[in-house]
């Protein structure tokens, strides 16, 4: 080698390469402090959709929300626990002390208005509506599984095998290799429908799940959101869950 | 002293039993991968609840040693280290190929590798894949460059594209610590995964450059100074204590953290992974090799160096694996301090055991990624002819 490269030069290579660097590396970034700023949009129809389940009302051994989930979406069983997809499910809770009653409630993907899913996405595949319900592309999903690694309460579920139950001819079946989870029925809300598992739910079992629009204060979610006292689950992380329980 | 580089010779009976052995191997593992494919993931041993198995593990893995060869490519175009410069070319080839092959590892366990072109149609700028796939294509676009300004014999652009490159490491490195560390969950949300990340990747490159040199002069029958593998074995020795001390700041953080506590348990002693840790990481990787590389008595031994590189190769194979699994097989906390319980398996701590077709698809990548270097070698005067100290300090 003829000549070593003397200091200066290596600082005015290194200064170009280090602002080079920076910039590269931060612009990815600054979407999400716009996003963060924007805060909660409403969408055009200025809608927000939620659930309010009272706990209390929710059966022990009532499971119609999950079948009514099942039937509706062609939601899959495929007998094994490692495979098996649940969009929602009824869980059993109990504090972790001696004799602590048992309580039964169901747990679904809360729509998280800040939803680490969505965020996490490489392709957008998940997203969240302009009306805050979390949505998958299942014909843009390329099968990752970031998202069921992000999602903090295990909600998203992924399609190991094919799936091609047919409860429902009106719903699509799903390929292996694509991620899901509830999306409050969208399809039954577009058309001014109730999630068919708060549909069940008033039907067939105790009446626990309340849905509706959460800006509209009229309604009965929104009422119940402003009256009781009411929880997300793990509130703390910040996910924004419009899935609330009441005596949780 | 000029280096005078050659092709391989690549013409022993030995030389194409192995090139066959690498066919054979990859070809097994693209099979393995098909079936993945055309059946569904089922036939592996993930499921909803561990949803990541062994080619994460072995795709991060990769990406770690690709840095022991960019920091041995860099010491003679940066640090001033003309001794190394013979190595510069066939580092940053195999850079360069095992982030290929970290990107097949990826790529491959997807649900629909099919959609491959996908991620480049939509980009979600704030998802740490797209950021790392982003990161990754463009490595490989300037261990490329670099390659090329090295033929060329460009010894400015050379030192300029190593010093690029180096960055773009810090970023390609951190990113992957940041696909676990920035996610909202017990054992993986860590700020600390990043630069663990990196020097976990040092020092498991180095050990990988210590055998891999080794092995290629023998071989190949070219002269190669022992000396190197000393250099070498300091350099490991030093990122190896900087492993352990992350090692050690990340656990004791979790089990001093009063809401920690549970999940730091169950991450040290709750689990078949709790002996990854113990055995792979600490004993195998950490504790041996250190004692290897800093006993007077051993640590100028090339055998007893040899040794040490092996475990901590192996070492960090587990951390990898630590990394990844038991974040999952530990459950989600959806309500703290209550007991939670489903048939989706909430609250409930599951196995995950590695199913043969995950190991042939990641020795089918292996052989993929040696084939390569293999080819790459033979067809490329990458090899110096000879490696000895006293020439190049002249």
């Amino acid at each position: 080698m003829k000549k070593e490269l003397d200091r200066r030069e290596f600082v005015k290579i290194g200064g170009v390469v280090t602002a080079g660097t920076a910039v590269g590396l931060g612009l990815p970034l600054l979407p999400l402090y716009r996003a963060s700023a924007q805060g909660e949009v409403a969408d055009r129809s200025g809608k927000r959709w939620g659930m309010v389940i009272d706990v209390g009302k929710c059966k022990d051994d009532c499971t119609a929300c999950v079948d009514a989930c099942r039937k509706e979406n062609n939601v899959a069983l495929f007998g094994d626990p490692r495979f098996d997809i649940h969009w929602i499910r009824k869980a059993k809770i109990s504090r972790r002390v001696e004799n602590a009653r048992e309580i039964s409630a169901p747990l679904l993907c809360n729509q998280c208005d800040d939803p680490p899913c969505a965020l996490v996405c490489p392709v957008q595949a998940t997203y969240k509506r302009k009306d805050g319900i979390v949505i998958v592309d299942k014909h843009r999903c390329i099968g990752c599984r970031y998202c069921l690694i992000a999602c903090p309460y295990n909600m998203r579920m992924f399609n190991f095998k094919s799936n091609h139950v047919r409860y429902n001819e009106t719903y699509p079946t799903r390929a292996h290799g694509v991620s899901e989870s509830c999306n409050f029925c969208s399809h039954l809300v577009d058309q001014g429908m109730q999630p068919a598992c708060v549909e069940a739910c008033k039907q067939a079992g105790g009446g626990a799940m309340v849905f509706g629009d959460l800006n509209d204060s009229s309604s009965e979610v929104a009422k119940l959101v402003a009256s009781r006292r009411i929880r997300g689950l793990r509130e703390d992380l910040g996910t924004k869950p419009k899935v609330f329980y009441i005596g949780l | 002293m000029k280096i005078e580089f050659a092709p391989l010779e690549g013409r022993s009976p030995q030389f194409y039993l192995f090139m066959l052995v690498l066919f054979g191997v990859a070809g097994a593992g693209l099979f393995a991968t098909y079936l993945m494919y055309s059946q569904g993931l089922y036939v592996t041993g993930m499921s909803n609840r561990v949803p990541w198995g062994l080619s994460i593990v072995m795709a991060i893995y990769y990406i770690g040693l690709s840095a022991g060869s960019l920091v041995l490519s860099a010491m003679s175009a940066l640090f001033g280290r003309k001794e190394f410069k013979p190595f510069a070319r066939i580092a940053a080839l195999l850079a360069m190929l095992l982030l290929v092959g970290a990107l097949l590892s990826i790529i491959l366990d997807w649900g629909k590798p099919d959609r491959v072109f996908v991620p480049f149609l939509h980009f979600n700028f704030a998802s740490m894949f797209s950021i790392n796939g982003i990161l990754y294509s463009t490595y490989i676009a300037i261990c490329f460059v670099y390659l090329l300004a090295m033929f060329a014999e460009k010894e400015k652009l050379v030192t300029a594209i190593a010093l690029i490159a180096v960055i773009w490491a810090v970023g390609v490195h951190s990113g992957t610590g940041a696909i676990f560390g920035f996610v909202p969950r017990e054992l993986f949300q860590s700020p600390l995964l990043p630069p663990s990340f990196i020097a976990a990747a040092l020092s498991s490159g180095t050990a990988l450059m210590i055998l891999l040199l080794q092995l290629l002069f023998r071989y190949t029958k070219r002269p190669f100074d022992q000396q190197y593998v000393k250099e070498l074995s300091r350099l490991l020795a030093v990122f190896i204590i900087v492993v352990a001390y992350f090692v050690f700041v990340e656990n004791s953080f979790r089990a001093y953290l009063i809401g920690h506590r549970e999940s730091a348990w169950y991450f040290l002693f709750g689990g078949p992974h709790s002996l990854v840790f113990w055995v792979g990481l600490i004993g195998l990787g950490i504790v041996v090799p250190g004692l290897i590389l800093f006993t007077p008595a051993t640590k100028n031994s090339i055998k007893m160096i040899n040794v040490a590189a092996i475990l901590h190769v192996i070492g960090v194979l587990c951390e990898r694996y630590i990394i990844v699994i038991p974040g999952q097989t530990h459950p989600a906390e959806i309500l703290p301090n209550m007991n939670v319980e489903s048939v989706a398996l909430d609250g409930a701590v599951v196995g995950y055991s590695i199913s043969f077709l995950e190991v042939i698809q990641a020795l089918g990548i292996a052989a993929i990624v040696a084939l390569a270097f293999m080819l790459g070698l033979k067809i490329f005067a990458m090899l110096p002819t000879k490696a000895l100290i006293e020439d190049e300090a002249s």
